[in-house]
């Protein structure tokens, strides 16, 4: 059953994908991104990672959606504008790309010694005790999150709040238009 | 939550010692406090710039009194559960860096008050940069110090770009964001090769807390060998040396340093290049110590080719800002040499941080006067604005030379002990081609440095003096260039002062 999960979720998520890249229109490419976050999303769900899950399509298939969308509202790219030539760089990185995915695929599959014979659930038992992961539990639940954020990990956590501050000033700074002429000096450009 | 985890959470959280960061969160408390005093009536608005300078003075007397008075061979201490760690260099550094801090926003009053832009935000993220700096030297755990390290940057975007008017200012405010963020990418993709490594239980010596530095560093000695740590280590050294702007990773630098604000481009040049120095030497002397036989080669062919490259390349440059930019990169392939010193010769990172320190009083002398000399469109600074300026402005010529002089590495200065200091680490160490590159870069660099200043002293033939607008100087200016001119002579003169600092 499992498997079988796995096999549609891992479909949708590829067919989507590459309808996306082959989309002229960029907002229906847009939408078959989200389905193809959907599908990563389901992946996580049957590996028990709800969280995770949970993130992928609020953060992925919510907010950096809509961010995408608004770019693309904004550069106002219909699907009259031209279909852009590859070029000689990007069918070079194509080629170069493909070949590497081929030469994993053909060492994965001819040469069996470069799997790992024994799964790495196998080689280690996930630690339990208080000693094990500094005390906070392996789990996949929001709260173990919560657990490392507000103890461990509370300084940069408090940082990255700051750190957002400046990205949000930074916004003002660059967009604020001054309407005051307040210069001591005279004002240049 | 049963009752050993608590017990267990509780311990960690115990140490939190916050007071140990004391200097860095009065100043968030002070960035904050300045957005909040722009809200208030337009009066109060005009005193930001003298509580942003003076809560940046009061922290860095405190710092001084209190940090210092034991900070003579402290041991080595782990706070916050061993995300940050205190030597007796990282207090040194956050004094460093607040300084700087307190320069760049003396320099970015000179220059806003010609420029009709947002002013108070400004002092915001260059206090939010120095916090985060000082941060950045102490952290012992990649989390840490990519989270400090991003602070960094993501208000660097903003600062370049600051001066939106100006399509050079702007671009160089792109070409930072995307090749900052790739950078950035490359470290954590280094960053996270290790940690999936470090992790591994199928290998000796894995922890489960293989960002912290020390579990990293005795996972990585006993496996020095192992492919991904070795990519890992590349990447990861990658990253910080674009932060440096070491040669493979230097294309930003002359741009980026042409288009920001002065202030910005004294900011770059001196306190992100000494944090990017201070990162590699922790990383060196610890999680990758034993990687030091790999790590040695790599960074001698960095340092060779930023001194030949930054050197040459600023020979015929004539924007003086760009100039600036390319000398930078030399210094930090010097500097670079004494990193590379370091891993053999035990007080080669002595020398890299008298380095550090020459090179921010003589960039800060120098910029501060391209700040006051500089005309209202501050990217296009030209040799020919410094024309004579030694008769316009004697003494701005005088700092002017001083600097230079400094940053040349000419006796009687600071700049001359440092350079010979490294220069001597680098013997020591036996790294004998190294030295000869960069003794030619120093014959190099005083071509164009000494072209500056023959600039500064000579008239031109044919030229006018149409630019001869001598403002007054104030006292104030003249107490700050008196202050860095000073204190490189008397590095100069008795190196020993630095242990005075």
């Amino acid at each position: 059953m499992a498997d079988l999960l796995f096999y549609l979720f891992a479909g949708i998520t590829l067919i989507s994908a590459l309808v996306m890249v082959l989309m002229p229109n960029a907002v229906n490419g847009a939408m078959c991104m989200i389905v193809s976050f959907l599908g990563t999303a389901a992946l996580f769900v049957l590996l028990e990672a709800y969280f995770l899950a949970i993130l992928q399509v609020l953060v992925y298939a919510g907010a950096v959606m809509v961010l995408f969308l608004f770019i693309i509202m904004l550069l106002d790219v219909g699907e009259d504008s031209p279909a852009v030539k590859p070029a000689k760089l990007s069918i070079f990185a194509a080629l170069t790309g493909f070949v590497i995915l081929s030469g994993l695929v053909i060492s994965l599959f001819t040469d069996p010694a470069s799997l790992p014979a024994t799964p790495a659930f196998e080689v280690a038992e996930n630690p339990t005790g208080l000693s094990a992961n500094n005390g906070i539990p392996f789990t996949t639940s929001a709260k173990s999150f919560g657990y490392s954020l507000f103890t461990k990990y509370m300084l940069p956590f408090q940082m990255t709040g700051f750190l957002l501050l400046a990205a949000m000033v930074g916004v003002i700074v660059v967009s604020k238009r001054i309407t005051e002429t307040e210069p001591e000096a005279e004002t240049t450009d | 939550m049963n009752e050993g985890l608590a017990d267990f959470l509780r311990g960690i959280a115990a140490t939190n010692e916050w007071w140990v960061i004391l200097p860095e969160i009065l100043l968030a408390v002070l960035a904050l406090g300045l957005l909040v005093l722009e809200l208030l009536s337009p009066n109060i608005r005009k005193l930001v710039p003298r509580v942003a300078m003076a809560g940046q003075g009061v922290i860095l007397v405190l710092l001084l009194a209190f940090g210092c008075s034991d900070c003579g061979g402290v041991p080595e201490e782990s706070y916050f559960g061993g995300l940050l760690q205190s030597n007796e260099w990282t207090m040194v550094m956050r004094v460093f860096f607040l300084f700087s801090a307190l320069m760049v926003s003396y320099l970015g009053g000179l220059f806003l008050a010609r420029q009709n832009l947002a002013k108070e935000e400004f002092y915001h993220l260059v206090i939010l940069v120095a916090a985060a700096m000082m941060l950045l030297v102490q952290s012992n755990n990649f989390v840490m110090l990519f989270v400090a390290l991003e602070m960094v940057t993501v208000a660097f975007y903003v600062l370049v770009a600051y001066r939106r008017s100006s399509s050079l200012s702007l671009e160089a405010g792109i070409k930072y964001l995307i090749l900052g963020a790739l950078s950035s990418s490359i470290l954590l993709f280094g960053i996270v090769l290790l940690y999936g490594v470090g992790g591994n239980p199928a290998l000796p010596g894995a922890s489960g807390d293989s960002l912290n530095f020390d579990a990293l560093g005795s996972f990585i000695a006993l496996n020095p060998d192992n492919p991904l740590v070795l990519t890992g280590a590349m990447l990861v050294l990658a990253g910080v040396c674009f932060k440096i702007g070491a040669v493979p990773f230097q294309i930003w630098v002359p741009d980026v340093y042409q288009g920001a604000p002065t202030p910005v481009t004294a900011y770059l040049a001196v306190a992100s290049k000494a944090a990017g120095f201070m990162v590699l030497l922790g990383l060196l002397h610890g999680p990758f110590l034993s990687l030091q036989g790999f790590l040695v080669p790599v960074l001698v062919a960095i340092s060779g080719a930023s001194i030949l490259f930054g050197n040459i390349a600023a020979v015929t440059q004539g924007n003086l800002k760009r100039l600036l930019g390319l000398s930078g990169i030399a210094h930090a392939g010097y500097l670079l040499m004494g990193v590379v010193a370091s891993c053999s010769v035990d007080w080669a990172d002595r020398a890299v941080l008298f380095y550090l320190i020459t090179y921010l009083l003589a960039s800060f002398a120098v910029f501060t006067v391209l700040s006051i000399a500089g005309q209202g469109d501050d990217a296009e600074t030209s040799m020919e604005t410094y024309r004579n300026l030694s008769q316009r402005q004697p003494f701005l010529g005088g700092v002017l030379t001083l600097g230079l002089g400094s940053l040349a590495g000419i006796p009687p200065l600071g700049g001359f002990i440092a350079k010979l200091f490294l220069f001597v680490a680098a013997f020591q160490a036996g790294l004998y081609g190294l030295l000869i590159v960069s003794v030619l870069g120093v014959v190099i660099s005083i071509y164009y440095y000494f072209g500056w200043i023959r600039t500064v002293y000579f008239k031109s033939t044919g030229a006018t003096d149409e630019a001869a607008s001598a403002e007054v100087l104030g006292i104030q200016a003249r107490c700050v260039m008196g202050f860095l001119v000073a204190a490189i002579i008397l590095l100069g003169v008795f190196p020993g002062a630095m242990s005075l600092l």
